[in-house]
């Protein structure tokens, strides 16, 4: 009765969030080179050496069309590598003059001593590090012998700034779902106080290795490894907003699943398209910086996004949880849009009645 | 007014913490804004003019920066109840010499700028 109360709230809170549509969070693409090559590139970002980085006045153009900044506003620098950006300090500055805040998301791979010191001296706020499992598996996953000793010296840093809010993301995989308690114990012991779990999703090159991909079991073993870590409270941890998970809704994260991408969440990619998460497909694109009033088409475009109705198509047509989901994350919508790419609460199902059989 | 009102109120009642602080999948944590901008101009105490390449740093802290051409340095750093600056030639008798110097900060609510000036050795 209690749940069921809670949950009619959250969708009439979503609802609301959705009707206001404040922006709150901005991707920039700010560069696509990257210093690694990891096995599963273009799954969450993507590698292209062709595109230019974009020039910082650009950026600041079009965000400078944004009329009132809303609170908490940040924009969040990614790639490609964005340490790999010589201006990325400027482009820091800049924006705190503008009274924005910033953050950044890292391999971690360049991230030293001094690097650490220039940023804190620009006024980065926050940082996630990707880490992917203990060395050898970390290591295969970011295809480069040298990674994992790059990252934990970039942990060590960022857990020494009170100042940074900082968390560790892991792709969990065949390969390190195995090393997770291990994982929490040295992230426990290095200061980590926070840490996000998500999946990889069958796009870009994870397409075509399956030891990228959890099968149904692993993600219920997933599930209930972040359900009894919560429980215990030894660090923050939680599932990504990357899918709707059916009964572990309330035990993985702090909210209920809500996709916000295009309700809260924009972004500025690296050709100037105007969308949201950047790991979205392209083709969501609303609009681009070079044409457009960036401003103005956060406003009064994103209809996709802030109308979820189409989603209800393929298996997702007569799902009794269609209204707690609408359509899983966005960016498991690709190509012709016929059908969600995964369902996170379908392979929960599936693995639990397996179980039960 | 009345529809941030009305999230306050469904947001409460779905009971869930984390409503206004989100973060996307791959994105970073919330900034909560916990530092301050501390900005300045170090000048010679006999000469009066600029000196460039003093180290300013924060104790008990790895953060440092250095003084440009004009004498200028900016940071941001740890919001904090107090903390002490750091001004030191490090750099020989290049830009001249000066004594070290302490400065002592504590008003650090908001963002601040410093004259210091340094005594020649």
């Amino acid at each position: 009765m209690l749940l069921s109360l809670i949950k009619y709230s959250f969708r009439k809170f979503k609802v609301s969030e959705t009707k206001r549509h404040e922006l709150n969070y901005l991707f920039w693409e700010c560069t696509t080179r990257c210093n690694l090559n990891c096995l599963h590139c273009g799954s969450d970002c993507s590698k292209n050496s062709v595109n230019k980085d974009m020039p910082a006045e650009d950026f600041f153009q079009a965000i400078d069309t944004i009329e009132s900044i809303p609170q908490n506003f940040t924009v969040v620098f990614t790639g490609g590598e964005p340490l790999l950006r010589k201006d990325l300090e400027l482009c820091g500055k800049e924006l705190r003059r503008r009274g924005f805040k910033w953050s950044m998301v890292s391999n971690g791979h360049l991230y030293d001593k001094e690097r650490h010191i220039s940023l804190l001296n620009a006024g980065i706020g926050a940082l996630t590090i990707s880490l992917d499992g203990l060395k050898e598996s970390h290591n295969w996953l970011r295809n480069n012998e040298k990674s994992f000793d790059k990252v934990m010296n970039a942990v060590e840093l960022a857990a020494s700034s009170n100042r940074l809010n900082f968390d560790i993301v892991t792709c969990v995989n065949q390969r390190n779902i195995n090393e997770l308690e291990q994982i929490k114990k040295l992230l426990i012991s290095k200061n980590v106080k926070a840490w996000r779990l998500f999946t990889i999703i069958p796009i870009g090159r994870a397409v075509h290795n399956p030891e990228l991909l959890l099968t149904d079991n692993q993600l219920v073993q997933l599930m209930d490894f972040i359900a009894a870590c919560r429980k215990s409270k030894e660090i923050d941890i939680k599932f990504s907003c990357e899918g709707y998970v059916g009964k572990y809704e309330p035990l993985v994260r702090d909210s209920f699943f809500f996709c916000r991408a295009g309700i809260n969440i924009g972004s500025i990619l690296i050709d100037g398209s105007i969308s949201a998460c950047p790991n979205i497909d392209r083709s969501f694109s609303q609009g681009n910086i070079y044409k457009d009033n960036f401003y103005s088409v956060w406003e009064n475009k994103f209809q996709p996004f802030r109308n979820r109705d189409w989603t209800r198509t393929g298996q997702c047509k007569t799902c009794k949880d269609f209204k707690d989901c609408q359509g899983n994350g966005l960016h498991n919508w690709h190509g012709e849009k016929n059908n969600v790419l995964v369902c996170h609460k379908e392979k929960i199902e599936t693995a639990t009645y397996r179980e039960h059989r | 007014m009345k529809r941030n009102v009305i999230r306050q109120i469904v947001g409460g009642l779905s009971l869930t913490s984390a409503m206004f602080v989100f973060q996307a999948c791959y994105g970073t944590p919330q900034d909560f804004g916990l530092d301050l901008l501390i900005e300045g101009q170090v000048k010679s105490k006999t000469s009066g003019l600029p000196i460039k390449g003093i180290k300013v740093s924060v104790a008990d802290n790895m953060q440092y920066t250095w003084t440009n051409e004009e004498g200028e340095f900016s940071f941001y750093t740890e919001m904090l109840e107090e903390l002490t600056l750091r001004f030191q030639d490090v750099d020989s008798i290049k830009n001249g010499l000066h004594a070290d110097k302490d400065t002592v900060l504590t008003d650090l609510s908001k963002d601040i700028y410093l004259d210091i000036v340094l005594e020649e050795k």
